[in-house]
């Protein structure tokens, strides 16, 4: 099961996720994660502890950036792992949130 | 430079000298030779000494060196010392040998015979030095010569009895049976690889003495195949090889000496068989249009030449297929041909289908239509309109054959499911029909569409066969991302394949929903034209799997008979119909002419017309303005105006246009590359070459 935690930093709000990002995480993500971004400029969401994706997960993650991007935050994606980029790149996902998203 | 020198011995100056030589591969004129010891006589290997010379390259007088030995660069009279100890022990041999010689005065004499000579006995090298030459030794392959505990590396060498010889081959080499079975990927043969043991045994070969000697080897192979049938026989059950066994083959793989590769088993390919097909019983292909007699005139009358049936008349008789004869793996699996498929007949208006027979059940013009394995047969009636098409008479829309003998006048229409016959004039009129058109006098201002039904069943298999690789590739991506070790497939059972179809959509395959959307609207365009549902059904499918994103379920199994689906239709609309469309018009003015098959212009020519033929494009006149496309080639006979008047001939990237004469400003298109004529030009034939340039033949 997908948990989370925020950290408030000075120059925006660091996220991690813990566990797989997939269809279970939806409720989590659309529900209490977005909200609570919304007020925030900079977000950077961590995915060190990603093990594994599904393709609802990417859906998600496509939704809650371009959400927070509609929402003039800026938004980057950092410490992905090496398999798990590599469906990111399998599917194009830097094309889609763009280059510079992830760090 | 640093000049190069070396210090040799040998038992006397001359042969210091030659070995010193030997060594720096150079003549006695290159070098300087310094004497730094002479010979002595010693007694019984006592108090002899070697003669020591200094060999220097470079040509300088001696006089010009110093004398003493220089240490940095040549080794020390100590270490030659040394190595003259070292070879001490051979020579006291040596003495004993001279001393037996002294005693017998005849094998005195047979070593004077073989001196300076080198012999092989018994795998042993033998020497006998002589006081003016040496033995020289040629190495042969497989050999190694040790002198004096070091490999000679050279081709050849020089030999001394003080040296210590010793010769290395390899004696012995032995190699097991080496085989195995494998069975072919078709399954259709099982190969038995075998390469026989064998034992090699090997000497050096005796040479008689010889001031040169060749080393060389000499051996004997003994081959054993110890390859067993019943072995071959324990693999073949292993890997379940059971059916047409080859025995003989087995025997003349136990039994070779030479390495091969043997066909054990052959299994029976599977006979292909014979699609269902039609037989026709009467005429039904019309003249082709207008044709030329010998002098190149035309005779509209030959066009009134049209087949037509008496009621209960057998048209054709209809044969089922002959299924193929499956054929048998080694491993006795039936190996199933390849399907046959049965025709199919869509029989309608007058004609019926009785006991594999299509027979008339009224008079008139048999039509029967093949696309692939789809039949239509039908009897078309025929419609004589005598007079003009004019407001008194209305538009005529009739499902077959129509002539009209006189004018098609303004804004009228006329509509026929068969082929369509206008003796005089056309002008500002539509004539659409799904068969042909001939027109006797000009064509103005009108829209002539002949065989609609058939483009756009070639333009929906294109999007198709386009769609068709896009949906194999995300196949191949969705399988890639599901072996992919972090990757979680259980949503699929939720989701099915939606939400990642939405991602691929996002970019991956962006320009696949232009497509889509074209499909759609050509299929929604030519609804009424359009014969046979599944181009319309496919286009549901293709909504409700990328556009719609329904909560059905899309499974991998949906989305590969989607793609399987899209194939074959693309894959018929590759077939072209028989007989396809045409039209024929003798001249024709600021007019529309779209065909799926060929268009012939005979009269004076084309002005300011648009043509479209899906086959070949024929003008036996001129052609002023307009665009003119011929998918299957154009020729024409004039082309271009004075006054520069843009026109246009344009073929797809594979075809050739023919001109008689060209008017300077006219531009070629042969696939996506245009040429302006600069000037005027005769007899032309245009194409792309190799680069995508248009050259003229």
């Amino acid at each position: 099961m997908l948990k989370y935690n925020i950290v408030n930093e000075e120059n925006g709000v660091q996220v991690t996720l813990h566990g797989d990002l997939d269809i279970e995480g939806t409720e989590i993500i659309k529900e209490e994660l977005l909200p609570n971004l919304l007020n925030s400029k900079e977000v950077n969401v961590s995915f060190e502890k990603v093990p594994f994706v599904d393709s609802s997960g990417m859906g998600l993650l496509i939704t809650l950036v371009n959400s927070l991007k509609e929402n003039n935050s800026k938004v980057t994606i950092s410490n992905v792992k090496e398999e798990v980029f590599e469906i990111f790149e399998l599917l194009q996902l830097p094309e889609i949130l763009g280059e510079e998203v992830f760090v | 430079m640093q000049m190069q020198s070396i210090i040799s011995q040998g038992k006397n100056i001359e042969e210091a000298i030659h070995l010193g030589l030997e060594l720096l591969e150079v003549n006695k004129r290159d070098v300087d030779i310094e004497i730094i010891q002479q010979a002595k006589k010693g007694f019984a290997g006592l108090g002899r000494k070697q003669a020591i010379v200094k060999l220097s390259l470079g040509g300088n007088p001696s006089g010009a060196e110093p004398t003493a030995p220089e240490h940095g660069n040549t080794p020390s009279m100590d270490e030659f010392i040394d190595t003259f100890l070292e070879s001490e022990s051979p020579k006291a041999a040596d003495m004993a040998e001279i001393e037996q010689n002294e005693a017998n005065d005849t094998v005195e004499m047979e070593m004077d015979e073989l001196a300076g000579k080198a012999w092989v006995k018994d795998s042993q090298i033998h020497v006998k030095d002589s006081p003016n030459k040496y033995a020289t030794v040629k190495i042969g392959e497989g050999i190694q010569l040790m002198k004096n505990n070091e490999l000679v590396t050279e081709k050849s060498t020089i030999v001394s009895e003080r040296d210590h010889l010793m010769l290395n081959i390899k004696p012995l080499e032995t190699q097991y049976t080496v085989w195995d079975v494998r069975v072919e990927k078709d399954k259709l043969s099982a190969i038995l690889e075998v390469k026989p043991g064998f034992k090699v045994e090997r000497r050096v070969r005796d040479i008689e003495p010889d001031e040169h000697i060749e080393l060389s080897v000499e051996e004997t192979k003994e081959v054993t195949n110890t390859l067993k049938y019943d072995q071959v026989v324990r693999m073949l059950e292993n890997l379940r090889v059971i059916y047409g066994i080859n025995h003989n083959e087995i025997i003349r793989a136990i039994d070779t000496t030479e390495p091969g590769t043997f066909e054990i088993a052959t299994g029976k390919k599977a006979e292909p068989g014979k699609n269902g097909w039609i037989d026709l019983k009467v005429e039904t292909d019309p003249m082709n249009g207008l044709i030329e007699d010998e002098s190149g005139n035309v005779d509209f009358r030959e066009t009134n030449v049209i087949p037509s049936v008496e009621k209960g008349t057998i048209i054709a008789t209809l044969h089922d297929p002959i299924p193929g004869r499956p054929g048998i793996t080694v491993t006795n699996e039936p190996l199933p041909a390849k399907q046959t498929h049965p025709l199919k007949v869509v029989a309608k208006n007058g004609i019926i289908e009785v006991d594999a027979k299509l027979v008339a059940t009224e008079s008139g013009r048999p039509s029967i239509e093949q696309r692939g394995q789809l039949v239509k047969a039908m009897i078309l009636p025929k419609l004589v309109h005598q007079g003009n098409v004019d407001l008194a008479s209305g538009n005529i829309r009739f499902n077959g054959d129509v002539e009209i003998i006189g004018e098609v006048e303004e804004n009228m229409l006329v509509e026929a499911g068969g082929d369509v016959f206008i003796h005089k004039a056309t002008s500002e009129a539509t004539i659409t029909t799904s068969k042909s058109i001939v027109v006797k006098g000009n064509v103005i201002s009108s829209e002539l569409s002949a065989g609609k039904n058939n483009m756009l069943v070639v333009e929906l298999g294109h999007l198709l066969g386009i769609m068709h690789v896009q949906v194999e590739k995300m196949i191949t991506v969705i399988k890639q991302l599901t072996t992919s070790p972090a990757f979680k497939s259980n949503d699929f059972s939720v989701t099915g394949l939606q939400p990642l179809i939405r991602i691929l959509l996002e970019k991956k395959f962006y320009n696949f929903l232009p497509y889509v959307k074209q499909y759609q609207e050509v299929v929604e365009k030519g609804r009424e034209y359009i014969e046979g549902e599944e181009w319309h059904q496919v286009g549901v499918s293709i909504k409700q799997i990328f556009i719609v994103l329904s909560n059905q379920v899309t499974t991998m199994e949906r989305l590969t008979n989607l793609s399987q689906k899209m194939k074959e239709l693309s894959d018929t609309s590759d077939i072209p119909v028989e007989p396809n469309s045409y039209i024929t018009v003798s001249d024709t003015i600021n007019s529309s002419l779209y065909c799926s098959g060929d268009i012939n212009i005979i009269g004076k020519g084309c002005i300011n017309t648009k043509v479209h033929a899906g086959g070949k494009l024929h003008v036996r006149g001129i052609v002023r303005g307009g665009e003119v496309y011929g998918r299957l080639g154009a020729t024409i006979h004039e082309v271009g105006t004075n006054s520069g008047t843009k026109t246009i001939v344009a073929v797809p990237k594979d075809q050739k246009i023919q001109l008689a004469k060209a008017f300077e400003g006219t531009v070629l298109k042969i696939g996506k590359i245009s040429y302006k004529l600069q000037e005027e030009r005769k007899h032309i034939t245009a194409r792309l070459n190799d680069n995508d340039q248009i050259i003229f033949e």
